[in-house]
């Protein structure tokens, strides 16, 4: 595996003339991973005024221009990589490009917006605590990877980013924005030399510099099953969240991972959703997420039913997770699933702009070589001993994060009598710093 | 970009039409109606079977998939009241067992096909949408056909099915609270017509429904001839006749009950609550009495939302957002219903600021768009956020079946989207302040104060 970004950009395009749009990506191999502990949101915010202050402009003269040409910009920060997304009309192309190069060479990061942009964030966070699926995940999220950055929000806390100063902004543009950590993706209505020659613009409006070390490490999960209620008043129904850590692309065990976890939870017919919804009626939605990234993330069970189902509804999945777990998945499981992800595989790259993504979480995640062109047959070899072997050698059982957001006094003791060989637990309440 | 006139018919449309119609069912004889353009490059093909199903044809070769999509002209504003959320319950009932397929069998054989499917309800219509690679159309076509003439209905999956909407209600609306005001706001502002009453149900009429409810609908609304099938991506006209034909040609036509429609009587005055609710800031909603899809002041009272509303360069959201940083989001939307629905404004306060904070500046960007026109430039930027708005939905083969079979169902003009922004171009700031001024009145708007719980004391 690759540790270290490339130094040449690289450019990927998608033609399709089918529809007179165009998107183009400016991606970077960094990330809010590298935000400095207490400076948690530094890398979402300095994307952010970059996207407010480019081009000489304020924002109000920015916004309308974008808006004029018919033409949308967004900032979007990962762990591990962020982007500037453009998607633009095909007459206002060369506009719009001119306009992103500007931008993106020439913000001013003035300090009244910087000022003004610190208090909107620490607004928006506190009002995101009205979002119960958002709390519990972060709450979720914090205590699978306790220690390691992907447990510390990419958007900050309200006091993190309240410790953020112009200087800490101006530092991370002059490390993040520079041509050596650039992968730049055009899908749509535009052809592979209109996009080399604006690829190149971009190239050259932005500073040289370093290529950015990835030194982050593979995050690591402590022993037994830990619960933390989060404790919000008036529910009628919770945010279960329940799971250990997941997959990494360059697993020789990755793919037959992501077959199993599509027999167990990834599809509206895998057993997860039958067993919760279609036979209890427990919870509108009942799945199992398996993500990527440049290092190992997660994998979790996502249900959300009413607070006197949830001890249940816990219990059973938990029954579900130990029998995957011992049981693994049968040969019909096996060959159904392969049917499924080979042939929806035609979603995968129905349009320029999918096409395009693809190629583009290959360079930013370092995928293996080929790694979304040899899926479908890669799928296709899987055995059932392999898929099997996979969930045995990955997914813990005994050693689970379970995160339940809901009204404490009336789920806690049902839900901590419903876990059996609890470790700890904890209760925190919703309007906590997380 | 015209879309409103008819293009010629397809050479061929005649012959290969005959030879499917020899072996059609009693009711399924299919007859070639036109076509029209949709947009620059593709053609929607209008066909009608003798039982009333309608069936438009989008070929687009873009990608080896097809968007099957069935739109049925049932939705919320159908029901009555003791029976709010039958429309939405049903949809998920479709999805469960029919004559030859048993409970999940349907679910499980899309999958397997690779397809992407899922159905919604809304105040006028219900829509299942179903994408499949290519070679996997006929068996959407079985699936659709059979659940639109044999969908069984049996007590368990109708007990479970309601389990599952009740949790989806408690979901989307008692524990958000901006779904549960939205849901107060339009019990606010109708008093007479159906669109009181949310989409999803009144939680007491969700659990009483019975078996009998279920079927009664089933056998009341889901007929051929009160639905159309649209059909776009890499597949022909002549193929997709082919399928369906046979597939829905033994369905007899449904008579349809005459919709007992309560037209809303005018607002006289305004109607205000102020409520708690369980959550960390103070909200304010707004609800102006609207016009109707179809009517020619949506498109300009759309626009006017979009230069008020529609981004960060729009007026309120600079003025609350940016200039006196009282709220944290502002959002307005014209609803697009068959009959007037609503303008609605949604405001989240910061911390430590009041909904009436809101309210004052608010009212003033509103009251100035009253006084004096908009800029040209505004109306350019809404114009253009429009045509963005339209291109990006058309990329895939189901956005493209969305588009057509919304503008369908609830119009009747298939290719509306590119009508309206074809519309839109020759709209002036004249019209903007005509719409602005017949609607935006305070007699007519219905205004919800949101406290959180602990403040509500302190409230004025």
């Amino acid at each position: 595996m690759n540790d270290v970004a490339p130094k040449k950009r690289r450019v990927l395009v998608e033609s399709s003339p089918t529809v007179p749009l165009i998107s183009i990506t400016v991606a970077e191999r960094l990330g809010a991973a590298l935000d400095p502990p207490g400076k948690e949101g530094l890398s979402r915010l300095t994307s952010r005024l970059i996207r407010r202050t480019g081009a000489g402009l304020t924002t109000e003269q920015l916004d309308e221009r974008i808006d004029t040409l018919g033409a949308a910009l967004s900032a979007d920060v990962g762990y591990t990589a962020s982007s500037f997304h453009g998607a633009v009309i095909r007459r206002s192309l060369d506009s719009f490009a001119d306009l992103l190069i500007d931008v993106l060479s020439r913000p001013s990061l003035a300090e009244a917006e910087f000022e003004r942009l610190v208090r909107e964030t620490q607004a928006e966070l506190v009002d995101a605590r009205d979002h119960d699926r958002e709390v519990a995940q972060s709450w979720f999220r914090r205590r699978l990877f306790e220690g390691h950055p992907y447990g510390r929000p990419v958007s900050g806390t309200p006091s993190s980013i309240g410790k953020l100063t112009l200087e800490d902004v101006k530092a991370c543009y002059a490390r993040v924005q520079s041509a050596e950590n650039l992968v730049l993706a055009f899908a749509g209505d535009i052809d592979e030399s209109a996009a080399q020659a604006i690829a190149e613009r971009i190239e050259q409006a932005l500073p040289r510099g370093e290529p950015a070390p990835d030194a982050l490490p593979d995050p690591t999960l402590s022993q037994g099953r830990r619960l933390t209620i989060v404790d919000k008043p008036e529910r009628t129904q919770t945010q279960i969240l329940i799971g250990c850590l997941g997959t990494h692309p360059h697993d020789p065990d990755h793919i037959p991972l992501h077959v199993g976890n599509t027999i167990f939870g990834g599809t509206f017919t895998a057993r997860l959703m039958h067993e919760v919804r279609s036979k209890r009626g427990w919870s509108y939605g009942a799945y199992s997420n398996l993500p990527y990234d440049r290092k190992r993330r997660g994998f979790s069970l996502w249900t959300f039913p009413k607070s006197s189902d949830a001890a249940a509804c816990i219990a059973l999945e938990l029954e579900l997770l130990e029998q995957w777990f011992q049981d693994g998945v049968t040969t019909k499981e096996l060959a159904w699933a392969q049917r499924y992800l080979v042939r929806s595989h035609a979603f995968a790259v129905d349009t320029a702009s999918k096409r395009v993504g693809q190629a583009l979480d290959e360079e930013l995640y370092s995928l293996p070589p080929r790694y979304y062109a040899d899926y479908v047959d890669r799928v296709k070899a899987v055995t059932l001993g392999e898929v099997n072997d996979a969930i045995r050698t990955r997914i813990t059982p005994k050693d689970l994060r379970i995160t339940v957001l809901g009204t404490a006094s009336e789920i806690g003791n049902p839900i901590r009598d419903a876990i059996p060989n609890l470790a700890d637990s904890e209760v925190v309440p919703f309007d906590a710093e997380c | 970009m015209s879309a409103t006139s008819a293009v010629k018919r397809p050479k061929d449309a005649t012959p290969w039409l005959a030879k499917i119609n020899a072996s059609a069912g009693p009711h399924g004889t299919a007859t070639y109606e036109r076509s029209t353009p949709f947009g620059p490059a593709l053609t929607i093909q209008h066909f009608r079977l003798k039982n009333g199903l309608r069936v438009l044809v989008c070929e687009d070769h873009a990608a080896p998939v097809v968007a099957y999509h069935t739109w049925y002209r049932v939705g919320s504003r159908h029901e009555s009241v003791g029976k709010t959320g039958l429309a939405h319950l049903f949809e998920h009932l479709m999805f469960n067992e029919t004559e030859t397929m048993g409970p999940g069998e349907l679910d499980r054989k899309l999958e397997e096909a690779g397809a992407e499917s899922n159905a919604s309800t809304w105040l006028d219509w219900t829509h299942y949408n179903i994408a499949v690679p290519k070679d996997r159309l006929p068996l959407v076509v079985r699936i659709e056909s059979e659940r639109m003439g044999r969908l069984l209905l049996r007590d368990p999956q109708v007990t479970s099915e309601k389990e599952v909407v009740a949790n989806e209600r408690r979901f989307r609306v008692d524990d958000d609270v901006e779904g549960a005001v939205s849901e107060l706001l339009w019990a606010t502002a109708f008093k007479e017509h159906a669109y009181k009453w949310p989409t999803i149900g009144w939680m007491p009429d969700i659990q009483a429904f019975t078996t009998e409810d279920c079927r009664a609908f089933y056998d009341t609304f889901y007929s051929p001839n009160n639905a159309t099938i649209v059909v776009v991506g890499d597949v022909s006209a002549r193929r997709v006749l082919e399928l369906v034909v046979p597939a829905y040609g033994g369905m007899p036509p449904a008579t349809l009950p005459v919709e007992d429609a309560h037209p809303e009587p005018p607002q006289t005055e305004e109607r205000r609550l102020s409520v708690a609710k369980p959550t960390v800031t103070e909200k304010l909603v707004l609800g102006y009495h609207a016009p109707a899809l179809g009517d020619s002041d949506h498109l300009a009272l759309s626009m006017l939302s979009e230069v008020l509303f529609g981004g960060r360069a729009s007026r309120i959201y600079r003025k609350l957002v940016r200039e006196l940083e009282l709220a944290v989001d502002v959002h307005g939307f014209v609803g697009p219903f068959h009959a007037p629905g609503l303008f609605e404004v949604y405001a989240s306060a910061r911390e430590g600021k009041t909904a009436d904070a809101l309210l004052e500046p608010l009212d003033g960007e509103l009251e100035r768009v009253c006084r004096s026109p908009v800029t040209e430039a505004e109306l350019e930027r809404a114009r253009a956020r429009l045509e963005l708005s339209l291109v990006s939905g058309l990329e895939t083969v189901d956005g493209k079946a969305t588009t057509i079979g919304f503008y369908d169902t609830v119009l009747g003009r298939p290719a509306a989207a590119f009508e309206r922004l074809e519309a839109a171009s020759a709209l002036s700031v004249s019209d903007l302040l005509r719409v602005a001024r017949r609607y935006l009145r305070k007699e007519s708007r219905s205004l919800i104060l949101v406290r959180p719980h602990s403040t509500e004391g302190a409230a004025a």
